[in-house]
């Protein structure tokens, strides 16, 4: 019992140190330049390019595809800035020293970006529907709920590693501008993968979003789950694996640290 | 003479700034490749015409251009007070506009360095080339493109040290000046109400003239349109000389020039 | 003519505080200052922190324009003299920011240099002569990021008189240097004095102020309460000492007898270690020694001493007298 409540605390703790990251440039003009402005204007930007490209009767493909994309706003630069609070507010060696459940005290980062990163993605969705008119009456709404989901919570995997780089690189916010825009190239969001080199092919498979995008296009085509589960399985697995391949580098480094590797890391 | 030397001191002691900072790399190489990889590839979809290549030829260094000119040269306020060092610069006897723009044409001499690796990229990976490139007329257009972009970044830099809120809404509103000013496909293309609101951004004018010196296709009006491009720059620049007067009575009144 | 003078200056902070009900709140930072500093002079400001000491400081140097008053340095109003004035005068303001720190001292000089728009012969000439006497030659070409504290401040001081200032002010200079540094850093000061410069230091440390000035004043809530030279100042306390002893557990009530005791103005009591270090201000020393065997009757007295009273304990009661 106690130890439930002990992890519960660390929960809670690093569920408020998420709010106040997600928050902290929360004034109203803040909220409006980057929860709004930059989600339409990528919407607006890609829709134009791609219908310039290839015809107005594509413009729900990218619209689509760019809509879903955006809650890795959330899932990589929400944790990195969660990291960065706890560097801020001096709780990591605290966190460190504590005998809190680490997995639990991890987790627990990417708990607020992934309800952000649902909130953002259906922001771009309503901008996809009232702007282009993405007809959802075929859709499986249920599914691609589902499917949003997923893709929110795989994400914050992605993001949960670089949380971890973030422990001791102050310039791993560098890293993921690159891969939050990385994604828009290699995850199916502007063009068909297949389109790739098969190199770039291998890294699209083994990021997150790529089997989601496609499952969730399929849902909005009206498809069941039994026609993607193997997509959201896949996809599912894959931020398991990133949000362990962060864990493990957590408790590499925390016991670095504990030797006296980088405590100016903290 | 000596605004001159102190103007010119502050362009290169920003180049051996940006030199060594990795962020720098980032605005200048990394993002216009990413863009310019997004770009081709769509634009390369079905068979697309040369016309339609140019702009992933040109786009990925236009945005390049633009991310190092509003936020490198446009931050150049607010980049000596992270620095801590705003209060010493302003308390010396060189205008603080002297200095900025020392600072702005170091920062846009990264800007033009973005058209190389885009232009590279779109050659060697999609043998996207300038179908029929008019040298002298690409070189004024984006002389003129330069000269938008730094009056630009003279109005921000006083913009954006006075009210933070205005760096925030530029940048969230990035994407959509890449749509305005036709970065990466025709104005001709938006609505007719957006085309409007493109009109009056001098980018847009020089962007136009930039992409027309690349194709036959016409008709074309350089000079209206290098005409144009450069009166509304001179327009933001009378903006900016009230902006950099308010700054100091500002900054002088508040005595904020050391907080971050 | 006066090299630097205020008269009734005064500065006054306008903020909000508070997100949604925005309310505004007036700070006074400085309450109608009237000094007047001689050509030549090496004057230091006293002041607990927040009393107003860098606010003048910026007024000074053009930093800050004052809400009401006058200011004048070398004869020109800081308002609307300030782009012949900047080119007159120098300033240090402690602490780590200041500098570029990416780049090596000899270019944050050369920098600098220019935006005074100084002369490239008299730079080529004067930098090496800064460098060499403030111990920085043969560093110069190594990123400030790798310099020590009190090389960081060298390089400021450096900086501030690449100009050749006439009138130099600096803000509390010595702050976080080492001792060795600080009393490098003051004697170099000093010689800049006697060579003929006027010197403005703000400072906090008391014993500073009264081994380099000529003269002091003591500010408190943007107010001056004191001004004169460190001896004149010290003839606040002058009929007056300081006994000290070093006691283990001292009761509240043999604390309220040493209050209570004729002539004394304060008792502070400061932990050290296991014991506590009493120190009373009195008048009359000797007298107040030979009753704490009677109000600390039964208790073990170490260390016990009576000194003169030093500038930090007039300063102390200065302070104290004017809230």
């Amino acid at each position: 019992m106690r130890r439930l409540g002990l992890e519960a605390a660390v929960f809670a703790r690093s569920t408020f140190l998420q709010y106040v990251a997600l928050f902290q440039w929360a004034t109203v003009n803040g909220y409006i330049a980057y929860k709004v402005l930059l989600p339409v204007t990528q919407i607006l930007f890609f829709v134009e390019l791609g219908v310039y490209a290839t015809g107005r009767q594509n413009a729900l493909y990218f619209a689509l595809g760019n809509a879903l994309q955006l809650t890795a706003n959330a899932g990589i630069f929400g944790v990195i800035a969660t990291v960065a609070n706890e560097r801020q507010y001096g709780t990591l060696p605290i966190l460190l020293a504590s005998p809190a459940n680490r997995l639990v005290t991890f987790l627990s980062r990417a708990f607020v970006n992934v309800i952000d990163g649902i909130a953002t993605v259906v922001i771009g969705l309503v901008i996809t529907v009232v702007l282009f008119g993405l007809d959802l009456h075929h859709a499986n709404l249920a599914l691609l709920g589902l499917c949003v989901v997923v893709i929110s919570i795989t994400t914050a995997g992605l993001g949960l590693m670089f949380g971890s780089i973030g422990l001791v690189m102050r310039d791993a916010i560098i890293i993921a501008n690159v891969v939050y825009y990385l994604l828009l190239i290699v995850c199916g969001i502007n063009f068909p993968v297949s389109r790739l080199p098969g190199v770039l092919q291998l890294v699209a498979y083994s990021l997150p979003l790529t089997r989601g995008v496609q499952a969730a296009r399929d849902a909005a085509a009206g498809a069941s789950l039994a026609n993607v589960s193997g997509l959201l399985a896949g996809e599912l697995a894959i931020g398991v694996l990133w949000a362990l391949g962060g864990y493990v580098l957590f408790r590499a480094l925390e016991s670095w640290a504990r030797r006296g590797g980088l405590q100016e890391a903290y | 003479m000596s605004l001159a030397r102190a103007a010119w001191r502050a362009f290169v002691i920003t180049i051996r700034m940006r030199v060594i900072s990795q962020w720098s790399y980032l605005t200048w190489l990394v993002f216009p490749l990413l863009f310019a990889a997004v770009g081709l590839y769509v634009l390369n979809s079905g068979g697309a015409s040369s016309s339609h290549l140019v702009y992933g030829v040109l786009g990925g260094g236009l945005i390049g251009y633009w991310s190092v000119a509003y936020i490198d040269a446009g931050n150049g306020i607010q980049d000596e007070r992270w620095n801590g060092t705003l209060e010493q610069i302003f308390a010396t006897p060189t205008p603080l506009w002297v200095i900025l723009l020392g600072k702005v044409c170091a920062g846009l001499f990264f800007g033009v360095l973005s058209f190389l690796p885009t232009a590279a990229f779109a050659y060697f990976g999609f043998h996207a080339v300038l179908p029929a490139l008019d040298p002298w007329k690409f070189v004024i257009s984006l002389g003129v493109l330069t000269l938008t972009f730094f009056c630009i970044a003279l109005t921000l830099a006083p913009l954006f040290a006075l009210w933070r809120w205005a760096f925030n809404m530029i940048n969230g509103f990035e994407l959509g000046v890449y749509i305005l000013c036709g970065f990466m496909f025709p104005v001709a293309v938006l609505a007719p109400w957006a085309q409007g609101v493109a009109a009056v951004l001098a980018p847009t004018w020089a962007v136009r003239a930039l992409y027309a010196s690349t194709v036959a296709e016409g008709p074309h009006d350089f000079t209206m349109w290098w005409l144009v491009a450069a009166a509304l720059s001179v327009a933001y620049l009378v903006g900016a000389y009230f902006l950099y007067g308010l700054v100091e009575r500002e900054a002088r009144v508040s005595g904020e020039l050391a907080l971050a | 003519m006066a090299a630097i003078e205020a008269r009734q200056l005064r500065k006054t902070y306008r903020t909000t505080r508070g997100v949604f009900r925005r309310e505004k709140v007036e700070q006074l930072a400085l309450r109608g200052v009237d000094l007047a500093i001689e050509p030549g002079e090496l004057f230091g400001l006293l002041g607990p922190n927040g009393a107003g000491k860098t606010t003048m400081t910026k007024i000074f140097t053009t930093l800050l324009l004052p809400t009401s008053g006058t200011a004048m340095v070398l004869g020109l109003d800081v308002v609307r003299d300030q782009w012949r004035l900047r080119r007159r005068i120098g300033f240090v303001f402690g602490g780590e920011r200041g500098l570029y720190w990416r780049l090596s001292g000899l270019d944050n000089l050369r920098y600098f240099a220019d935006l005074y728009r100084i002369p490239p012969e008299v730079t080529r000439k004067r930098i090496p002569e800064l460098l060499g006497r403030l111990g920085l030659a043969g560093r110069e070409r190594d990123r400030v990021e790798l310099y020590s504290r009190g090389m960081k401040q060298r390089l400021h001081l450096a900086r501030g008189l690449l100009n050749d200032p006439e009138v130099l002010f600096l803000d509390e200079p010595t702050i976080g240097l080492d001792p060795v540094g600080a009393r490098e850093l003051r004697v170099i000061v000093r010689e800049l004095a006697d060579a003929g410069k006027t010197i403005f230091l703000t400072t906090h440390y008391m014993f500073e102020a009264d081994a380099i000035c000529d003269r002091i004043a003591v500010i408190k809530g943007g107010e001056i309460v004191a001004e004169g030279t460190p001896n004149s100042i010290k003839k606040v306390v002058r009929d007056q000492g300081v006994v000290e002893f070093e006691v283990v557990g001292l009761p509240a009530e043999k604390l309220a007898g040493l209050r209570a005791l004729t002539g004394v103005k304060s008792v502070a009591v400061a932990d050290h270690e296991l014991a506590q270090v009493v120190t009373i201000h009195c008048s009359r020393p000797a007298d107040v020694m030979t009753q704490l065997g009677v109000v600390l009757d039964g208790m073990s007295l170490e260390k016990v001493s009576s000194r003169e009273p030093t500038l930090e304990d007039a300063y102390v009661q200065l302070i104290g007298e004017s809230s």
